[in-house]
């Protein structure tokens, strides 16, 4: 993708984010000027930037949200519920839009049919009226299409042009054709023609053009370059520039429709083909006598205040002796002053006209458009930009914001490559023990240990450094909310007021990406059950609006994340007996389980309180689902609820999913990990202590049972333990201890878990792979699903 | 002490996509660019550097297109170098207000970029050599 | 490696840089019905095409290439003349 629509569709993506949220503030202070003008100009730069795309349909509707807004702006309109709604999903089409360029750099063919819709619905308000531009397609402020073709369209192919010219005719777009005659030696200042023509966006057709007559085969000079190509694309004018811009002489691009194309196959164009060649000085005729009529505009609207006068005097001076010396004559001021700025401009225009009339031989409607890419004059001779590489660095370039974007896959690889980092690091520590084992040199491996200390503390800094750039806010987790409780609000017919608080605490961009669909599931969980109809709290003695609070606080190196609203609570009678209905408890429990208790009982899997399952809460999943998931990052989620009161949902999140520290051990001859985390000890028993208690191994272990689970049996890996005393390491999962028969300890190290790939990727024993310091894989293990498999295996 | 012939360009725009477009054709037509984001910025930037061209959106936030023509033209800037205004509004009326704030040039967006490339060059062609002090 | 040339078939794979241009040219020379095969060639340098459009070798596999199989390969299966008449 071309630097420019990445640029494009960055900038794109910020305001659009900008305008969702002004609109929805923008609804409870429909009378915020500032407010409105804010999302009034987001919707304008959008507006004017697509103009240097080829993105008519994104134009057009950006034009009609801007149309809107400004009369809410100027207020001629009062901003309403269904206009908001209406910006709302053109908005949101806009982003489905650019979502699509991103991948394909078009937009999707529906956009056209999509837009219409929400255009005429726009613009209902404003009577109805249609776009003041001009009828037809594309930008507003775009050039109409040539009349007539240049000849060399024809190299086309007159059945690929008649298919087309009726496509265009039909649709009543225009493309972009273009020539490009490289230089004969161009090969020599290392161009690949080919290679430049492979990057123009959105090619229709591409045909090389092999010269007229080829020298004969003993005379074939395969350094010279003797093609030329034509090609038409849906790209716009800008973006071809762009891309031709250290060629613009050698390329020539014009803005074709139907007409011209079908005038073309006619035979009509032929005289005008050649136009082009002269293009260079009609075109500073034509900036020339611009510059010279807005000298005069000037000057006829001075200003009173003196200094204020004379700038703009002296100005326009200035202009008038450009354009002058650019049209190689002088001109002289003999005061200078406005009179005999203004005498000089118009014996500048009255020249221009003479010399323009007696050059115009040709008829030329094709000027406009179709043009060579040369800038005229001194530009030419100073062009190379390598000339002034670091100008923008040097002098700060964009004032203002001195964040950088940064890719994210860059990220990525740095975190990775810290990662290797670490597991090279690591390897001193074996280097160190195999020194002094395998070598009995003690000094050495001494050194080597002090060596790794040094280079552990940088390693650390590194990766602390690394994930500190991976860091974002929590408010890019909450963006999301006020629009979906807005809308779902709207949905249910309930009036609910969205709180956050703690936005700019931060987390890994893992956690937060991941956090998003468990925040939006408890959310909607709130509006559905837990907030009330307005009537029913009013009722109740509450206020009809009620609050949905989500708040983020750093605590150590975990984030908690709440999700409070002040709706009707849990019934934890209903629940029990719910959750008794579906079998999840026992009779016993039923009657004994205490109130604060049951409110986890909406954890369990297969649990939903929802009488009727509705739109809102997504079907079949429930909060066990979140529960899996936040557990997956490796935090916990815990609920308290007061009936009548409302509901409190506290997730505990690691601020940074990115290192881990796992235990190393090895079964069958293979290593596994284990996060430390989870590791309460290791511990040594003689073989004949394990029992077992019904078809469980069990150790006692002061005075208490811990399960034994075999690891090689559950994995179905061959391995018996021998000897006289069994290697445990115990862990608590899921709020137990169970033990692991080990066949050895190894050591705990730092790791970069990566996921699971190829063949085990779906295997759930597995939370993911990392590599150790001399080389190996190791495989961590996802504890609660081995003990899964291990009572499935039992 | 230097002598510094390329002349100096300011973008001011709000939109980073444009200023970005102004910057590479601009910078590839070896001119030194600078860029603001808001009128307010333009002029403040002006104040301390004394550039060869200004290229002005029209509209801005804080302080608009027309606005900062006004303040650049006025004291205690009162810079007498060319300036182009770009807009999206392509209205007679546009134009008269644009001239009226001190501007030398009114074009519609978007802007061909050879042609904004060939009216640099053209306007700048009699920028005075300025003294730098490095 | 990406050009490999055998008596009388020239395997393209990869990117064909400026630098093959002049031993793909000699080898096109002095070969009686040059075959050419373009399956696993990623791009061609501008002056290894012209080559093939002067040479006219048979082209013996498609590109997998998508840019070179829509645009280029429709131009190599024809004849000069056939070029010619539609330019």
């Amino acid at each position: 993708m071309n630097p420019l629509l990445a640029q494009f569709l960055a900038e794109a993506d910020d305001l659009l984010s900008q305008v969702d949220e002004g609109l929805l503030r923008l609804e409870r202070e429909p009378h915020d000027a500032d407010l409105v003008n804010e999302v009034f100009r987001a919707a304008h730069t959008i507006k004017g930037s697509s103009g240097l795309f080829d993105f008519p349909e994104l134009t057009r509707l950006t034009h009609a949200a801007e149309d809107l807004l400004d009369a809410v702006r100027g207020g001629r309109l009062e901003l309403d519920a269904t206009m908001t709604d209406d910006l709302l999903a053109a908005f949101d089409l806009m982003r489905g839009w650019l979502a699509h360029v991103t991948t394909t750099e078009r937009l999707p063919s529906s956009a056209n049919a999509d837009g219409a819709v929400l255009i005429g619905r726009l613009r209902a308000p404003l009577g109805g009226q249609d776009s003041p531009a001009p009828a037809g397609h594309g930008p507003q402020a775009a050039p109409a299409p040539a009349a007539t073709a240049p000849q060399w369209v024809g190299a086309l192919g007159e059945e690929w042009l008649e298919t087309t010219a009726s496509w265009l005719e039909a649709t009543s777009a225009s493309l972009r054709f273009v020539r490009y005659t490289p230089e004969e030696d161009c090969y020599f200042r290392g161009e690949d023609p080919l290679h430049l023509l492979r990057q123009v966006p959105a090619a229709e057709r591409f045909v090389p053009v092999t010269p007229a007559a080829w020298p004969q085969a003993a005379e074939y000079d395969e350094y010279a370059c003797l093609l030329s190509f034509v090609l038409a694309t849906r790209a716009a004018t800008g973006e071809l520039e762009y891309l031709f811009r250290y060629v613009p002489e050698q390329v020539e691009i014009a803005d074709l429709g139907a007409t011209a194309l079908t005038r073309l196959l006619a035979g009509e164009a032929a005289a005008v083909a050649e136009a082009g060649i002269r293009l260079g000085d009609a075109e500073q005729a034509q900036d020339a006598r611009a510059l010279l009529e807005a000298a005069l505009h000037v000057l006829s609207a001075l200003p009173q205040e003196a200094a204020a006068r004379a700038a703009r005097v002296s100005s326009v001076e200035r202009a008038v002796q450009s354009v002058a010396r650019a049209l190689g004559r002088d001109v002289e001021f003999p005061a200078h002053d406005a009179e005999s700025v203004e005498a000089a401009a118009r014996a500048l225009l009255a020249a221009l006209e003479t010399a323009v009339v007696a050059e115009e031989a040709v008829p030329a409607p094709a000027e406009e458009t179709v043009r060579s890419l040369a800038p005229a004059g001194p530009a030419e001779e100073t062009a190379p930009a390598a000339l002034h590489p670091a100008d923008g660095a040097a002098d700060g370039g964009k004032v203002g914001s001195r964040t950088l974007k940064v890719e994210q896959e860059k990220v990525d690889r740095l975190m990775e490559l810290v990662g290797e980092l670490n597991v090279a690091k690591n390897a001193l520590t074996f280097l160190a023990a195999s020194a002094e084992e395998e070598f009995g040199n003690r000094i050495l491996g001494r050194r080597i240990k002090d060596q790794y200390a040094g280079m552990h503390r940088i390693a650390e800094e590194l990766q602390a450094a690394v994930m500190d750039v991976r860091m974002l806010p929590l408010s890019v987790a909450f963006a999301r909310f006020p629009r979906l409780v807005r809308d779902l609000g709207r949905k249910l017919g309930k009036s609910v007021e969205l709180v956050t608080d703690g936005e700019d605490t931060m987390a890994d961009k893992d956690v937060i990406e991941a956090l998003g669909d468990p925040l939006v599931h408890l959310v909607r969980n709130s509006l559905d059950h837990g907030v009330e109809a307005p009537r029913v709290r009013v009722e109740a003695g509450k206020e009809a609006t009620a609050t949905i609070r989500l708040t983020a606080v750093s605590d150590g190196d975990a984030v908690v994340i709440e999700v409070a609203d002040d709706g009707a609570g849990v019934d934890p009678e209903r629940v029990k007996r719910k959750a008794y209905e579906k079998g999840l408890i026992t009779e016993e429990q039923l009657e004994t389980l205490p109130e604060a208790e049951a409110v986890n009982l909406l954890f369990l899997p297969g649990f939903s309180t929802a009488e009727t399952v509705s739109d809102v809460s997504g079907r079949g999943v429930g909060m066990d689902a979140v529960k899996a998931s936040v557990e997956r990052l490796g935090g916990t989620v815990t609920m308290r609820s007061e009936r009548g009161a409302g509901t409190v949902v506290r997730l505990r999140l690691p601020l940074s999913m990115a290192v881990t520290q796992v235990m190393v051990f090895s079964v069958a001859g293979q290593r596994f990990g284990v996060p430390v985390d989870a590791v309460v000890e290791t511990v040594r028993v003689p073989a004949g202590e394990i029992g077992r208690v019904l078809r469980q191994e069990v150790i006692q272990l002061r005075g208490e049972v811990v399960p034994v689970v075999d690891l090689a049996g559950t994995l179905r890996m061959p391995w018996s333990p021998a000897g006289a005393t069994r290697d445990v390491l115990v862990m608590w999962v899921g709020g137990q201890k169970v033990g692991l028969l080990v066949e050895r300890f190894h050591r705990e190290v730092d790791v970069i878990l990566k996921p699971m790939e190829g063949l085990l990727a779906d295997h759930p024993a597995f939370s993911g792979t990392a590599l150790l310091g001399d080389g190996l894989v190791l495989l961590v293990l996802n504890m609660k699903e081995v003990l899964g498999v291990a009572a499935h295996a039992a | 002490m230097s002598t510094d012939r390329t002349p100096h360009v300011l973008v001011v725009d709000d939109a980073a996509t444009v200023r970005y477009y102004h910057r590479q054709l601009l910078s590839e037509a070896a001119f030194r660019v600078s860029e603001a984001v808001n009128g307010l910025e333009a002029v403040e930037l002006a104040l301390q550097t004394p550039f060869d061209l200004f290229v002005v959106d029209v509209n801005m936030p804080k302080m608009d297109g027309y606005a900062c023509v006004e303040a650049l033209r006025g004291e205690p800037v009162g810079t007498d170098a060319p300036i182009i205004m770009v807009s999206t509004e392509d209205g007679v009326h546009d134009a008269d207000r644009a001239y009226a704030a001190g501007a030398n040039l009114y074009l519609v967006k978007p802007v061909d970029g050879a042609r904004l490339v060939r009216l640099a060059t053209m306007l700048t062609a009699t920028a005075p050599v300025r003294e730098e002090t490095p | 490696m990406p050009l490999t040339l055998r008596d009388n078939t020239a395997t393209i794979t990869g990117t064909l840089t400026v630098e093959e241009v002049e031993p793909l040219a000699g080898w096109l020379r002095s070969t009686d019905r040059p075959r050419v095969n373009l399956r696993g060639c990623t791009h061609l340098h501008t002056g290894a095409l012209q080559l093939l459009l002067f040479f006219r070798p048979t082209v013996v596999s498609r590109p997998l290439d998508p840019f070179l199989s829509t645009h280029i390969m429709p131009l190599l299966g024809k004849r000069n003349k056939e070029l010619e008449a539609s330019s």
